[in-house]
């Protein structure tokens, strides 16, 4: 019963949506799902299009977190044909879901310089890292931690802000990154120190960044962002800056690789030029454009860094657990968090 | 007060021109708005209806979301009425402008209104620079932000109500001997007491199952209930839990809409002809009073706004340069192209629930639900119950006008209510169609209350938070979206960018608002 209201009110919609000519979901269209994060130069997208005799179809779905959830939850009648935007964080949740494809471009088989789990091609990789901000601990003769440890101890008491992993994904790489290093209850017990020293918790990077943050007029001197922020800093600055206002603080099991990728999804159509806009992804025009765009790392081999790069070291050391504890226990630590931290 | 306006001959309330007039709003909200939160929840399946309670965390959730939407609500009342008192019983140069003025919250986004309120009261805010605390991590943000956005819904309906007022009453009460205070009392609060109460309604609703504000202001140790709903959805695929969360705040959202109807109900009396006028200020109380009353008003609607218009003004030229992007022209024309839609179909939808609405409480009470139905709910369910249509140009423009049509509702109902019944029995008896009635004789009667509502209508597109959560496309990016986008990047030129576009936002819906309602012929705060 129910459902028959349902096919109804679809029919009922979408005649009115055919009528007022209003429906853009063209035959010829490619579909392509990404975070809202996702920046490729309009010319470029635009000879893509030249290119392969295709109109794009960008949609942003949110944050990469919130994306997936939207692909899951049309599994059935999927609402793209290619999606970009997984990382390795996630990956494990949506090949459980079952929402990927194969993809047969050159590029999946090509060494990239990091990898992902197939069926996602990889095409930047980035390192979710501690920030900080250089005034605040000059002018307070505070010293930088040393360790995370160190984070938990009176004198770094209320100054560290982090963003809720259940609504965030750099959120969730920063949980992820030190349970991999400490292991899931040595983890825990770290958290819960945080939380007794007055650790501030965000709900996304923008709000984190830009109103917790001290750079930025918050109070926090410590935030979780990205190793290649401190580079974007000077890229944005007002003034021409030589060198960055905030520096990253890649500490022992507070940094996390993440590798973003490309991959067909499962039930889409134009399989053809969903292949071409992978391979597209890895064409050294966008991997060279994506890096001040996105402030990601290209992951073809080949592609040279961007020189606001040399602002922006790249950790040595990472830590994550397993992808199948990832898959297994994701949502689970998630809970575990917000029981630890929040409740 | 029964007594003052007889009325000769009711209409019935379900003649078929009403079903008519209903069934567009209706299939409307059906289409657009429960078929997805129903199919949502089916989606999610079976859950324990009583399980919110049961846990702490989520009991918590709810508890705090009732008790800031009744601390508001006592917050407005505080401070509301004696500004209302002031504006409606007081002349001075600049009312009229401040009047206005009132109404800047509403036709500012949710996050540049967050980022001016901590302008304002975080760690380096103005209160922290002069010696006060830094309220960043406390709950008065949140309640702060609740004021900023809701003073003016109780201070408007206050010089409403404080202007029909009879004049005849309060001056028996003053020559029999009564004190201002006691002829306040004891025959202004009786007569005003039911527009305040519903004022206060609106301002419970409004916070209560707000989302945007809570969502930024609130931080995590302050989330309610509507922004737990989202993270459950969205982030966390709990549709189960996210069901039965919504459940319980439909049902307590669903009584206080349901009271605020019958309160605006049992306001259905003509305006009076014997209003109280105002009397120029004199004296040095009531300049005192007019200065204080234009002190909140600076304090608690203008300062916001002024922090973030001074961030972007010395945010430096590369900031500026935002201005002269191709993304920003495009973005400039969607809001513009999105709005006029969005409120073409609102004005249409508005004006036919609030005709069909006449005296039936219940469709009265369903204007609310666009404001009750998380807006999380909505966008998911609109996804799976439409995928072909995600993130088409119909269905975004058919988001828009949901959030902004119960704007011209209300507006109109509160009007129709009001109405003297005579003028339009006297064109009937004149032998007019009761189309040619409608036409010639309601429809100008209700201009003012139209006008007003579509200006809010408008404001509310221009400036949309909760469409964000809706699937968006680079081709039709908003002002909104393109001040995310910016804020989404660290650098000190992105964070400008957001504020001078946060800018050209207001001025817009500023535009919108003073096109739509300042050539208001009553020049009053009627309606």
């Amino acid at each position: 019963m129910p459902h028959g209201i349902f096919s109804f009110l679809k029919t009922t919609l979408g005649a009115a949506l055919l009528t007022a000519g209003l429906t853009a979901a063209n035959a010829a269209d490619l579909r392509v799902l990404t975070h809202s994060s996702f920046t490729v130069p309009k010319p470029l997208l635009a000879q893509f299009e030249k290119d392969n005799g295709v109109k794009l179809r960008i949609t942003k779905g949110g944050d990469a977190g919130e994306m997936l959830n939207k692909l899951i939850l049309t599994k059935a009648n999927p609402i793209a044909d290619v999606v970009y935007g997984i990382d390795n964080a996630f990956a494990p949740k949506a090949l459980a879901a079952g929402v990927l494809d194969t993809s047969t471009a050159a590029a999946a088989g090509r060494k990239p310089a990091a990898e992902l789990p197939a069926p996602l091609v990889p095409v930047d990789y980035g390192y979710v890292t501690l920030n900080y901000d250089k005034a605040w601990f000059a002018k307070n003769g505070v010293a930088v931690p040393k360790t995370l440890d160190d984070l938990t101890q009176p004198a770094y008491a209320k100054l560290l802000v982090v963003q809720n992993p259940a609504t965030s994904s750099p959120g969730y790489a920063f949980l992820l990154s030190t349970i991999g290093a400490m292991g899931e209850d040595k983890a825990f017990d770290f958290w819960a120190k945080l939380r007794a020293n007055g650790l501030k918790v965000a709900k996304g990077w923008t709000e984190a960044y830009y109103t917790e943050f001290s750079q930025n007029g918050g109070k926090h001197p410590i935030v979780v962002s990205y190793a290649t922020s401190p580079a974007a800093e000077v890229f944005y600055s007002k003034t021409k800056l030589s060198e960055p206002p905030t520096a990253s603080l890649s500490l022992p099991g507070a940094v996390f690789r993440q590798v973003e990728g490309v991959a067909l999804v499962k039930g889409g159509k134009q399989r053809a030029a969903a292949e071409k806009f992978v391979e597209f992804m890895r064409s050294p025009a966008v991997q060279t454009a994506m890096q001040t765009d996105m402030w990601m790392y290209p992951a073809e081999a080949g592609v040279a860094k961007a020189d606001a790069f040399r602002f922006a070291p790249e950790p040595t050391a990472f830590n994550a657990p397993s992808d199948a504890d990832i898959a297994a226990k994701g949502s689970d630590w998630v809970a575990r968090w917000t029981k630890v931290v929040l409740k | 007060m029964a007594f003052e306006t007889p009325r000769l001959k009711q209409p019935r309330p379900w003649a078929w021109h009403r079903w008519a007039l209903a069934a567009v709003p209706l299939l409307f909200l059906a289409v657009v708005l429960v078929a997805p939160a129903v199919r949502l929840m089916l989606e999610g399946g079976s859950a324990d209806l009583w399980a919110p309670w049961q846990d702490s965390y989520l009991r918590g959730r709810l508890l705090w979301s009732l008790a800031q939407a009744a601390m508001t609500c006592g917050l407005v009342l505080l401070i509301g009425l004696p500004m209302g008192w002031v504006l409606a019983r007081l002349d001075f140069p600049g009312r009229g402008l401040l009047l206005r003025g009132l109404m800047m919250p509403f036709v500012v986004p949710t996050l540049v209104a967050a980022m001016g309120v901590l302008a304002l009261m975080g760690p380096r805010g103005l209160l922290a620079q002069w010696g006060g605390p830094d309220l960043q991590g406390t709950p008065w943000l949140l309640l702060f932000g609740n004021l900023f956005f809701n003073l003016c819904v109780l201070v408007r309906a206050a010089v409403d109500a404080l202007s029909q007022v009879s004049a005849a009453r309060v001056a028996a009460a003053r020559s029999l001997g009564a004190t201002p205070w006691r002829a306040f009392w004891r025959v202004e609060w009786p007569a005003i007491a039911p527009w305040l109460a519903s004022a206060l309604c609106l301002v419970f609703l409004y916070c209560f199952s707000g989302f945007g504000l809570a969502l930024v202001l609130g931080g995590q140790a302050y989330a309610t209930a509507e922004v737990e709903i989202y993270t459950l959805v969205a982030h966390e695929l709990q549709l189960g839990q996210a069901s039965v969360l919504s459940v319980w705040m439909l049902l307590l959202t669903g009584a206080v809409a349901l009271g605020y109807a019958a309160v605006e109900r049992r306001l259905a009396t003509p305006a009076r002809a014997d209003g109280v006028s105002r009397r120029p200020a004199r004296g040095v109380a009531q300049w005192s009073a007019v200065m204080v009353t234009v002190s909140v008003w600076m304090l608690v609607c203008a300062a916001p706004l002024i922090a973030i218009a001074h961030g972007a003004m010395f945010s430096g030229a590369d900031a500026w340069g935002v201005l002269r992007e191709d993304d920003t022209l495009l973005a400039l024309y969607n809001t513009v192209q999105f709005s006029l839609l969005a409120l073409v179909l609102a004005t249409v939808l508005g004006v036919a629930h609030a005709l069909a609405a006449r005296r039936v409480l219940w469709l009265r009470t369903l204007v609310f639900l666009p404001f009750i139905v998380s807006p999380a709910m909505v966008a998911f369910g609109l996804l799976l119950l439409y995928p072909e249509a995600s993130g088409s140009f119909g269905v975004l423009v058919a988001a828009y006008a949901l959030l902004a049509y119960p704007f011209v509702a209300k507006s109109v109902a509160s009007r129709l209510d009001s109405l003297p019944a005579h003028y339009m029995e006297a064109a009937r008896s004149l032998g007019a169609s009761p189309w040619r009635c409608f036409w010639r004789v309601t429809l100008p009667l209700l201009a003012p209350a139209l006008r007003r509502g579509m200006a809010f209508a408008a404001a509310t597109a221009v400036g949309e938070f909760a469409v964000s959560l809706f699937l968006s496309r680079p081709e039709w990016a908003t002002l909104t979206t393109l001040i995310y986008q910016h804020l989404g990047k660290p650098g000190a030129v992105n964070l400008g960018a957001a504020q001078v576009l946060a800018c050209v936002l207001m001025g817009l819906a500023l535009l919108a608002f003073v096109l739509i309602e300042w050539p208001d012929k009553e020049g009053d705060a009627r309606a």
